[in-house]
């Protein structure tokens, strides 16, 4: 834990330095270097294009990924295993050798990189969100389910969207969180695919390091905050989805 | 044409005949129990008659019309799942309204009939409460309202009472058996409980590797089995070859040359009551307190058969002594057919 947490502390006592050289503990403490990180309109444009990035990708994802999952594990579950494979190659390609596969296939036919960056993170997200909604589809019995409202004269698209989606809500939830926090991390794809043309939060910060120790320990800091939100707010999803099936 | 009525239905499963060549009738108002070991195709019958699962060939016919390519959703037909499949995101009103109004009946009737669902099912109190805080029992009389609220032309039910305690069991059946008869609703109702196929039936199939193997009511199934496998199926019945009848009453003239003969174990009596009943003796090789009967395991000669008494007395009888009994010619039962 110490090991974990020590350079974490380290971080966020320079960003709260005055002075920290020659001296064991920094020489004052100061906000001086979140007033000047957040009064810099380059961060704020880095951090709203990082977060509508992110953001537009795994609305996306989960719009598409969600009820394709769907029609896998109700209607097709002998396609599982091939799709799980599908889904595990994604983890088979490190970031730096798709980036240069994305280059060469796509670079020069008029298609937007960062749009490109975006279809690479969503088809990343696949397993994030494949996972999740699976395992809540199999919890909810949703084959069931379907058949049962079906049934009752619901058409498979009332069925859905009246019954599946609600009990299903909260593992997405929790799954979209989570992607949500791995693209708004995300370094090596943006870095290669796009560079300086759409500076993102870690681009920026990777900027800074070299000009002011300071103001790149407050972004982390700043990020670190943001991360910690995301997660209690998955901790309390899944403690409710838990909670939930208990009572049941 | 009967009320619901399947033709010559076959349905497969990677290369694995589920059912084969099968044909069923059931009547306006009548509860049709289907009744079979796990895999004899019971639950894909049901599934095939509720629109869920295709059948290979074969035709439905439900009140004259032919459904065989009818929708679920347009089937008319309700259904009690084994798991309840109650929508946990509804509370009991909300799921016994779902079907209501995905079939877009006036919100006024919809509050009256679910009030008159939930009050059949005795239900009153719960209207707000969420599937998970009712117990198994209550969720089952949910999942009924639920399908009954639709007024389907007919009910389907996949072993709807299996998940429950043995006390519960026994009340929703008698429950559910008042209820049909009220509605007057032709039902169908899967189970590989033979117990409960007599309690509540009109009338009862047996299935076996995909084929009904007999049909009638609960008295004539248990009374006149066709087969080995009935007789097994349906009750404690001994089963003996032609042999071992001899063996154990050889003064037994039997007309019929079956193979197999079948003996219910609660035939045997310890008085004789007409003039032609056989006389066993045999020795006691175990006894076993089923509660209001006590199970003999009689050994005569080399046979050995299963003898049921009303326990009567406070004393049972002790392994290794000799007993008499008396056995009815009539109560020997020819089986035409060796295990299925």
């Amino acid at each position: 834990m110490l090991y974990l947490f020590l350079p974490v502390a380290a971080t966020v006592l320079y960003s709260l330095a005055t002075e920290w050289n020659s001296t064991v503990l920094p020489e004052g403490l100061t906000l001086k270097w979140f007033a000047e990180l957040y009064g810099d309109p380059r961060f704020l444009q880095a951090f709203g294009r990082s977060f509508v990035l992110s953001f537009l990708t795994t609305v996306v994802a989960v719009v598409i990924i969600v009820p394709a999952v769907f029609s896998i594990v109700v209607y097709a579950p002998r396609m599982e295993k091939l799709v799980q494979l599908f889904v595990m190659l994604t983890y088979a390609v490190p970031g730096v050798i798709m980036a240069v596969g994305l280059i060469r296939t796509y670079s020069g036919n008029g298609i937007p990189m960062i749009v490109i960056t975006a279809g690479a993170y969503l088809v990343g997200l696949l397993p994030y969100l494949y996972q999740g909604t699976r395992n809540s589809l199999l919890a909810l019995h949703a084959r069931s389910l379907m058949e049962a409202a079906e049934l009752l004269g619901a058409s498979r698209w009332q069925a859905f969207v009246r019954i599946i989606v609600p009990n299903i809500m909260s593992g997405i939830f929790v799954s979209a969180l989570l992607s949500f926090s791995i693209l708004f991390g995300e370094f090596v794809l943006i870095n290669i695919l796009v560079g300086g043309r759409y500076e993102t939060l870690q681009l920026y910060l990777y900027n800074k390091l070299s000009a002011s120790g300071h103001v790149a320990s407050a972004i982390t800091v700043t990020y670190f905050v943001l991360m910690a939100i995301i997660t209690s707010l998955i901790v309390r999803f899944t403690r409710r989805s838990f909670a939930r099936k208990e009572v049941s | 044409m009967s009320y619901v009525q399947i033709e010559h239905m076959s349905k497969t499963f990677h290369g694995q005949h589920v059912l084969k060549q099968l044909d069923l009738a059931i009547e306006k108002g009548e509860l049709v129990t289907l009744l079979g070991p796990s895999g004899c195709g019971k639950s894909t019958l049901l599934r095939i008659l509720s629109g869920l699962t295709a059948p290979d060939t074969g035709k439905i016919y439900i009140d004259g019309k032919d459904v065989t390519d009818v929708s679920p959703k347009n089937r008319e037909i309700g259904m009690v799942f084994q798991s309840y499949a109650l929508f946990p995101n509804l509370t009991v009103s909300q799921n016994i309204a779902f079907g209501l109004e995905m079939n877009k009946v006036p919100k006024a009737d919809i509050r009256l009939r679910v009030q008159e669902m939930i009050e059949l099912v005795g239900l009153a109190g719960k209207e707000q409460n969420y599937p998970r805080e009712l117990s198994g029992g209550q969720q089952q009389r949910v999942a009924l309202a639920r399908s009954l609220v639709t007024r389907p032309k007919v009910l389907l039910l996949d072993e709807p009472l299996s998940a429950l305690d043995a006390q519960i069991r026994k009340n929703l059946q008698k429950q559910l058996r008042t209820i049909q008869r009220e509605l007057n609703m032709t039902t169908v109702l899967v189970t590989h409980d033979q117990e409960e196929a007599m309690a509540v039936s009109d009338r009862i199939y047996i299935m076996n590797g995909g084929r009904i193997v007999q049909h009638g009511s609960p008295h004539e199934i248990y009374t006149q089995p066709h087969s080995e496998f009935v007789a097994r199926f349906i009750g404690n019945y001994n089963v003996l070859s032609a042999e071992q009848l001899n063996q154990i009453a050889p003064n037994l003239s039997m007309r019929e040359a079956a193979g197999r003969f079948a003996i219910r174990p609660e035939t045997f009596r310890e008085q004789p009551v007409t003039e032609g009943d056989i006389c066993l003796t045999g020795k006691i090789a175990h006894v076993s307190m089923l509660g209001n009967v006590t199970r003999y395991e009689l050994n005569i000669g080399d046979v050995s058969v299963l003898v049921d008494t009303l326990h009567m007395s406070f004393e049972s009888e002790q392994t290794g002594t000799t007993k008499t009994l008396y056995l009815c010619p009539k109560d020997v039962i020819p089986l035409y057919d060796t295990i299925a």
